[in-house]
């Protein structure tokens, strides 16, 4: 045995140890999904199919509900009408990654294209180290610093009086979620779209500029141009990144399953939120109801569907796009 | 060749400290505990304790998570004893032995820029369930504006006791903000001046908030040790059935010795 193993593979024995190993970890993903679907079967199967992703009652009684049945819930027990948590996770995730993206866009072409070499130094490594700060530090920042901030400065108090007894602003809420999210998913972009403006070959710009194109404009219609795939996939990245971003949103955003209402005007921006993903976190300590559990297990297919979906979604944009396009 | 060789024996080395480890572990009694982060400090320092006392007879493990994880943990065979800071309740699972060890008080707090000495238990309960919202309909407020109510999240074990026992069985109100953890509460309250919460009365003794007293009582531990303050807890360790050997060993120690007694009364009120 020993003898074996120690003595070189052939090609073929290496070969299809690879293979499986490769195979092992596709394996697993399937079990995971299917693992997850089962354990969610209850909720989504006493919630009529789909119908728990719509609007309806409140979801903090729901929640209450689950989890006072404990270990024997009857049918009635899993009515679940998750909307406010969707609509949070998908209000937060596109805002953030729309401003990200424009910030992320703009700061490319400024480091590449027109940064001094010891500016371009500097700032790529931050970057670099910016998108890889654990969210918890963000969530922490927000918690100590943000949130007493607009609670106290921003919010003010007949905005406080004319919601009270309907919503809390305390400074935990949309706004200062959506900010941290950004900053959290934008180092990210920025990292990825560089790189992919710098391997646009420089004579595809040049040559426009011997046609009399301006540098700015030549930077937009040619060089951006053929980065665009890789743009698609940063964004996609960030988008994974905001969706399942859990902990740093259970700090920050207030802990209500409140779904912020656009026709509150511009206070809606300081209205709490839950997200799928923070709503998981929060209420961990639930498992032992088991109506809720399978409810939290609901939210996190939900989460993984989502991540299916948001990357064949990426491929399929990128296709088309692919006509001009350089490594990235 | 070479490099293989070493890196089989490596991985053969790994693998024997990962049989060796158990097996060292395994030679003395082994206690795990799991649950409420309330009681945690509690406690690791009779753990601490209780080693010192009878020497390298027991191994202690504790890991926190919630009452509730306690109860579950317990309940499946997970870990010897599990932590709960509420009462026992009718959905738990049966056959759970809860062991009282403590008492602890639930304090009602503000921000320190608003130094609310007294609250009926009509005025907390008009607060807490939404009835009035702002600090002006409050006497003795010297906030303005809306009331801020921050709370927990709907599987805190505190929550459970707060509702039962300061509010009559009365829900704090659906918009009050939620916080994952008692530490976010207090921060919370602490950055917020309009805001009212409730934590137990070590979290509350270490400052940064006002302390908020109930029909003329203020929440203390002394005034929770004479029975003069309405808001009085218990923390559980809970077994599987009747605790047997370390573990009803452990136990009976907590329930009986002097030294447990002094530990607990340093910052929690013992039982008897």
């Amino acid at each position: 045995m020993r003898s074996r193993l120690l003595n070189p593979w052939s090609d073929n024995r290496a070969e299809r140890t690879l293979g499986a190993v490769s195979l092992l970890v596709g394996v697993a993903v399937i079990a995971m999904i299917v693992f997850v679907a089962v354990q969610a079967w209850p909720t989504i199967s006493h919630n009529g199919g789909i119908e728990w992703l719509g609007s309806g009652g409140k979801l903090e009684r729901q929640v209450e509900a689950m989890n006072n049945a404990g270990t024997n819930p009857t049918p009635a027990d899993y009515h679940l009408r998750a909307w406010p948590l969707v609509y949070g996770t998908l209000l937060t995730t596109v805002i953030a990654v729309a401003f990200g993206l424009v910030i992320a866009i703009l700061s490319s072409i400024f480091i590449v294209d027109i940064a001094h070499d010891r500016v371009k130094g500097t700032v790529v490594p931050v970057i670099r180290l910016l998108a890889s700060v654990p969210s918890v530090v963000y969530g922490l920042l927000g918690i100590l610093v943000l949130v007493p901030f607009v609670g106290n400065h921003i919010i003010t108090s007949s905005e406080k009086a004319q919601h009270a007894g309907e919503v809390q602003l305390t400074g935990q809420g949309l706004l200062v979620t959506v900010v941290i999210l950004t900053v959290m998913i934008t180092p990210i972009m920025v990292a990825l779209i560089c790189e992919a403006l710098e391997s646009v070959p420089k004579s595809w710009r040049e040559g426009a500029i011997a046609l009399g194109v301006n540098p700015l404009r030549a930077m937009l219609a040619v060089t951006l141009r053929a980065a665009r795939p890789a743009i698609v996939a940063a964004a996609v990245l960030a988008t994974a990144r905001a969706l399942g971003e859990s902990i740093m949103i259970a700090m920050v955003s207030g802990g209500v399953s409140f779904a912020p209402r656009p026709e509150d005007g511009i206070v809606a921006i300081f209205e709490p939120l839950r997200t799928l993903a923070s709503f998981i976190v929060s209420f961990q300590e639930g498992t032992g109801a088991t109506a809720l559990k399978s409810s939290l297990y609901a939210f996190a297919l939900l989460l993984l569907v989502g991540a299916l979906v948001l990357s064949v979604c990426g491929y399929l944009i990128k296709l088309p796009l692919r006509k001009y396009q350089v490594k990235g | 060749m070479k490099r293989i060789r070493r890196l089989s024996a490596a991985i053969a080395a790994v693998a024997a400290l990962g049989v060796a480890a158990p097996a060292v572990a395994s030679a003395a009694t082994t206690i795990t505990i799991s649950g409420a982060t309330a009681s945690y400090p509690l406690v690791s320092l009779l753990a601490q304790k209780y080693n010192k006392v009878h020497p390298k007879k027991i191994k202690f493990k504790i890991a926190q998570g919630g009452a509730q994880v306690g109860v579950n943990d317990v309940a499946a065979g997970r870990v010897t004893i599990g932590d709960v800071s509420r009462d026992p309740e009718a959905k738990d699972p049966a056959g759970l032995v809860f062991y009282p060890i403590a008492k602890y008080a639930i304090c009602v707090v503000t921000n320190k820029s608003n130094p609310l000495s007294n609250l009926t238990s009509s005025q907390l309960s008009s607060i807490f369930t939404g009835k009035t919202k702002s600090w002006s309909g409050v006497s003795g407020a010297s906030a303005s504006g809306t009331i801020d109510v921050i709370s927990r999240t709907s599987v805190a074990g505190v929550l459970t006791n707060f509702q039962t026992i300061l509010l009559e069985g009365k829900k704090v109100v659906e918009s009050a903000t939620q916080e994952a953890s008692e530490g976010l509460l207090k921060q919370q309250v602490e950055s917020d001046p309009n805001s009212i919460g409730f934590i137990s009365n070590y979290q509350a003794d270490k400052g940064g908030v006002n302390v908020v007293g109930l029909n003329g009582v203020g929440c203390s531990r002394a005034t929770a040790l004479s029975g003069q303050y309405a808001g009085v807890a218990r923390f559980y360790e809970v077994t599987k059935g009747k605790a047997t050997g370390a573990a009803s060993q452990f136990i009976g120690w907590i329930e009986k010795s002097a030294a447990a007694k002094k530990i607990i009364n340093t910052q929690w009120i013992s039982i008897s």
